[in-house]
């Protein structure tokens, strides 16, 4: 399942690979500028070495220069001097050198005799600098000295630097391996949870380990991804049920009053009543038609341009009016406690709408002789809004379904009662576009509460 | 007879809209394309117009827009698929007087049409008088023969919308949109019940009602006697 070839795909190898290849160029580099340092200091300390002794020999008098000479290279343990005295003819005469190198001009200047020169007694001709200078006499005075040594740190640095790759690349490839071998396995891992995902199964998130690292942080970006889109599959199927659910029963109202009509031709009052009926059936169809719509089109609601700072007040105000007349019918207590100036910035329609469809359930709910209270309230981060009702309440397992998903209380219901679910949704849609939380909970004197805090603590879209 | 001029490219609507119209007495002319209808529509001699927001070419909003830079003051109830708040705000903004969004129900056109058609004549008048019903928009009170009647802020502003389109059928759709100024569905009932209270104080027992609900459409404020049309 790990490959090679994978690993090298992977962003840990390449990086690695990457640095590697600069280290290598880099000590490369680093070395050779050693190297060059250091040769051209030996070659200098050789040169003075060299040009010294040709002074002190030229300066001793003609009769005592074998013996100078001789205790000169007396001095030389290693045996890395060569010195030769040659005839004006280039024949020789004294010294430790068979013969004036020919790349050597008698110019009185050290030059590279990378061939080297012929000792006497020595067969291995080693790399030297040396100078041939004309004495006064009109003898050749040679002085070389041999430059392996410089050849040997030069082999020295050489070693070290080959050491150094061979010790910084190997462990560094295997490491780049096993460290890219880690991401690797969790991309299988990722890839292993995301595969049923794929086929359906939307309840699945990825693993997330508690390093928090990049691959965490993406795990968990795609997780609040499939969150989102598990809670939209789920209203959508939610809408799907809902929908089939409302319309089925004014359908088959309508159906078997068409069929009435069919069968008997109205009767004896005509077929004007049923067709009213039937109008009315279809109106109320149309009505949840323009309910589901009226929340797509909320949902698609991305800009923000009805938005200004409003007065929640004057709004809620403006709903209890509306509905002050309906809570009347139904002998149910419609109270209203929201002092004008609490400015919200929304959209004036919207809110409308929505607090709107909260009172009208609200009083839908309740039954006659309870009690129903908008109550707006100032927070330090904005107003809270709270509408209680004396009706059956929403239990606790429905406020999830009732807040996410088109639903109908089951508890509540009644069944002229209708667009319960679909009211709701329609709240949530326009809270969800403001970043308004909706809370549900119990009223205390029985009933539900529904909450919106007015600030947008959602990141809304 | 009012002389509609109905500007439509969809030939099936537009049947709808023509058969509508002309059951309730106007006469009808229907062109299906926004040059077309620019062109007719200038000279001035309609009394109202229905006008598709999408038309090819020279849509409805062009159309609108070029009348009355031209001076044609000829109500136009725009006609729409597009149902957003924006859209109706744009349509109303380019000149349109009414915005009804498709698909319609033609008694909810026709209703829009009339209140159009009447609108022509509406003066500035303070003082709206239906048969004995008497409003006074200045001091916002309202008398039904000797009777003061105790209107609430929002009481008011209904009958007056009742009293100026008197005689007309009017929607719940249209009573809610005009009177409240809001652009959604609030439920039948909610509309019903304000009329409800109206009605017993405008109406009480014994007097002959001025508010009679028109069967699946809506109400109509009319001086009693006046013949039902259906």
């Amino acid at each position: 399942m790990l490959n090679l070839s994978d690993n090298w795909r992977s962003a840990t190898t390449r990086l690695i690979v990457i640095y590697g290849a600069f280290f290598v160029l880099w000590g490369i580099v680093l070395v050779g500028v050693v190297y060059w340092q250091t040769g051209r200091y030996l070659s200098h300390v050789v040169d003075e070495i060299v040009e010294q002794r040709a002074r002190y020999l030229e300066g001793v008098e003609r009769p005592m220069l074998p013996k100078a000479m001789e205790s000169t290279g007396a001095l030389d343990l290693r045996g890395v001097m060569s010195i030769g005295l040659f005839g004006a003819d280039g024949s020789y005469v004294d010294g430790n050198i068979e013969r004036v190198p020919a790349d050597l001009p008698v110019d009185g200047v050290i030059h590279v005799l990378p061939n080297g020169l012929d000792r006497r007694g020595r067969t291995a001709r080693e790399p030297a600098r040396g100078l041939a200078r004309r004495l006064e006499t009109g003898e050749v005075l040679v002085i070389a000295r041999d430059t392996s040594v410089i050849d040997q740190v030069a082999n020295i640095i050489r070693e070290a630097l080959l050491w150094g790759i061979t010790l910084t690349v190997i462990p560094g490839f295997i490491g780049g391996l096993l460290l890219s071998r880690r991401p690797l396995q969790r991309v299988r891992a990722i890839e292993a949870a995301i595969e049923p995902i794929a086929r359906g199964d939307l309840g699945r998130r990825l693993p997330v380990s508690r390093r928090g690292d990049e691959v965490d942080m993406l795990a968990a970006i795609v997780n609040r991804m499939l969150g989102e889109i598990e809670r939209l599959l789920v209203e959508v199927k939610g809408v799907c049920d809902s929908v089939a659910h409302d319309l089925r029963t004014p359908l088959t109202r309508l159906r078997s009053q068409l069929y009435r009509l069919q069968q008997t031709g109205g009767g004896a009052e005509g077929i004007g009543p049923t067709l009213e009926h039937c109008i009315a059936d279809v109106d109320s169809l149309l009505e949840r038609f323009r309910a589901l719509l009226r929340i797509s089109e909320l949902e698609d609601l991305r800009r923000r341009g009805g938005f200004a700072d409003v007065d929640l007040g004057e709004i809620l105000g403006e709903v209890h009016e509306l509905y002050a007349p309906l809570a009347e019918d139904g002998a149910i207590a419609f109270g209203l406690d929201a002092p004008h100036g609490l400015a919200v910035y929304g959209d004036r329609h919207l809110l409308f709408e929505a607090f709107s469809n909260l009172v009208a359930n609200a009083i839908k709910f309740t039954p006659n002789g309870g009690t129903v209270s908008v109550r707006a309230s100032s927070e330090a981060r904005g107003p809270r809004v709270e509408i209680t009702d004396t009706g059956p309440g929403i239990s606790g397992d429905e406020r999830d379904a009732v807040l996410q998903r088109f639903y109908r209380s089951e508890s509540g219901r009644a069944p002229p009662m209708q667009g319960y679910g679909l009211g709701l949704s329609i709240v949530a849609a326009i809270m969800r576009l403001h970043g308004f939380r909706l809370g549900i909970d119990d009223n205390a004197a029985g009933g539900a509460r529904i909450t919106v805090e007015c600030w947008a603590a959602m990141t809304s879209r | 007879m009012a002389r509609v001029l109905t500007i439509e490219d969809d030939a099936v609507t537009a049947r709808e809209i023509v058969t509508e119209l002309k059951r309730h007495g106007n006469d009808v002319d229907w062109v299906d394309n926004g040059a077309a209808g620019l062109k007719r529509a200038s000279g001035g001699e309609y009394d109202a117009i229905t006008l598709d927001r999408m038309l090819p070419g020279l849509d409805g909003l062009a159309v609108v827009k070029a009348l009355r830079d031209a001076g044609v003051e000829t109500p136009v109830l725009m006609i729409s698929a597009l149902s957003d708040v924006d859209e109706r705000v744009r349509g109303l903004r380019a000149g349109g007087d009414d915005y009804l969004t498709k698909p319609f129900a033609p008694d909810e056109m026709i209703a829009r049409i009339e209140v159009l058609l009447r609108r022509r004549g509406a003066d500035r008048a303070t003082l709206l008088r239906v048969a004995d019903l008497e409003l006074d928009l200045i001091a916002r009170s309202a008398r039904r023969g000797a009777n003061i009647l105790e209107l609430l802020p929002i009481e008011f502003r209904l009958l007056e919308f009742l009293v100026r389109n008197s005689g007309q059928v009017l929607t719940r759709t249209m009573i809610f949109e005009s009177v409240w100024g809001y652009h959604f569905d609030p439920g039948t009932n909610v509309i019903d019940v304000h009329i409800g209270r109206l009605r017993k104080k405008v109406d009480p027992p014994g007097i002959v009602p001025l508010i009679r609900t028109v069967r699946g459409s809506g109400y109509r404020l009319a001086e009693s006697g006046l013949a039902e049309p259906e």
